[in-house]
């Protein structure tokens, strides 16, 4: 078969698939009526629903942590205070950096270049991999917030010992991954079984693209700029 | 600036005029169950892009762009948006009739070969198809004209292999 078959093949199916599907007008009329709610809606709900109950944990937990505070200072737990805090700090962060990447991708224009925009897109959407490592790093305050001061003040040595293997193993797994959960581990098998979910299905596609990308730009070429041409 | 009744009305207009292009990129890119909700995501797109359209410029590399973005990235997360409650698309026959047995069988051949082709492949084929020149895929896709005819070639030499190992 020539290309001047192939594509009289492949052109065949145009005017049958025209003439056979027609669009409602009605629906195009209410998609015309859609604005600012179109980040909100594409949400999934588990995302969606994930992110207001980290917001809620943080309004919640934030007005303890300060009623705390201002009332209680001198006979609040100082360990339990600290932890708290880098908790809240973290998770707040951790909420601002997702919402700011939902925002970014939200405002991607979809009328430029398909490989630029996939590109910006995927790499948008792998660096949601930074909520995860700043989420890892809350690990080690598990372990310290129930601390205190009589802990010390007991030579309970074995406790000691306990509680440090806990501690110190758990903050090297947190740092251990907040450094190595990047991109460039994709292929790892640690890699794959944390993030093996459908959850990360998204984020893990992305990447196979980027790499898509990645094999087209090798090919040999000029690198010229692509405009529009004049209709 | 344009009010939104022009818009409104510019819209339905170029939906109406080249729904094709969004038809034909939906096909290659995902299956009859969800076709519809594809093509919502694609018009959703160029409504919210079209106030930035400039008419100066080509219609179709500007939808091209849009819905192969959108086929290409959006559908992958499996959006669940339904802002419709009826059906976008009125299907109003079979797409399989009065097309001879032989004809059939190499259209979904090629419809098959297309569907195994991973995500950037996959448009540049369907550009090459629907008759585009390398300097227009070159345009919708951000590539260099040569870097669209080295990768065409490769896809072609592959389609070509699939063929003949047919027999068609």
């Amino acid at each position: 078969m020539n290309e001047k078959e192939l594509k009289s093949l492949w052109q065949s199916t145009n005017e049958k698939l025209e003439s056979s599907l027609r669009v409602n007008k009605h629906n195009t009329e209410n998609i015309t009526r859609l604005k600012a709610q179109y980040v909100l809606v594409s949400m999934r709900p588990t995302k969606l629903f994930a992110l207001t109950v980290g917001i809620i944990w943080v309004i919640g937990l934030g007005s303890f942590l300060g009623h705390l505070i201002i009332n209680h200072l001198s006979s609040v737990n100082i360990f339990f205070l600290v932890s708290a805090i880098i908790q809240i700090f973290l998770t707040t962060f951790t909420i601002a950096v997702y919402i700011y990447q939902v925002d970014l991708i939200s405002k991607i224009d979809f009328s430029e270049p398909v490989l630029a925009i996939q590109e910006k897109i995927s790499k948008l959407k792998i660096s949601t991999l930074n909520v995860t490592r700043l989420l890892f790093l809350q690990i080690p305050i598990w372990t310290t917030f129930y601390w205190n001061e009589k802990m010390f003040l007991a030579e309970n040595w074995l406790l000691w010992i306990i509680q440090g293997i806990i501690t110190i193993s758990f903050t090297y797994v947190s740092l251990w991954l907040f450094f190595n959960i990047k991109y460039d581990n994709r292929n790892k098998k640690w890699f794959q079984l944390i993030f093996r979910g459908k959850e990360w299905q998204s984020i893990l596609q992305s990447m196979e693209l980027l790499n898509q990308i990645e094999q087209y730009q090798e090919i040999g070429e000029d690198n010229s700029p692509t405009h529009f041409r004049q209709a | 600036m344009r009010s939104d009744k022009e818009l409104s009305e510019k819209f339905q207009l170029i939906i109406l005029q080249h729904k094709g292009i969004l038809f034909k990129v939906a096909l290659a890119y995902c299956r009859n169950d969800d076709r519809q909700d594809l093509i919502q995501e694609m018009m959703i797109q160029i409504w919210i892009s079209l106030n930035k359209y400039n008419d100066k410029f080509s219609i179709t590399t500007w939808l091209y762009r849009i819905s192969l973005n959108v086929a290409i990235s959006y559908y992958r997360k499996n959006a669940n948006r339904k802002v419709l409650n009826n059906p976008l698309i009125e299907e109003l026959a079979s797409l399989e009739d009065d097309v001879s047995t032989e004809k059939q069988d190499q259209l979904n051949l090629l419809e098959k070969f297309i569907s195994e082709l991973n995500d950037l492949d996959k448009a540049i084929m369907l550009l090459y198809l629907e008759d585009k020149s390398h300097a227009e895929i070159s345009e919708i896709m951000g590539l260099s004209v040569t870097n669209v005819g080295t990768k065409l070639g490769r896809i072609k030499e592959k389609l070509k292999k699939k063929f003949s190992q047919m027999n068609l």
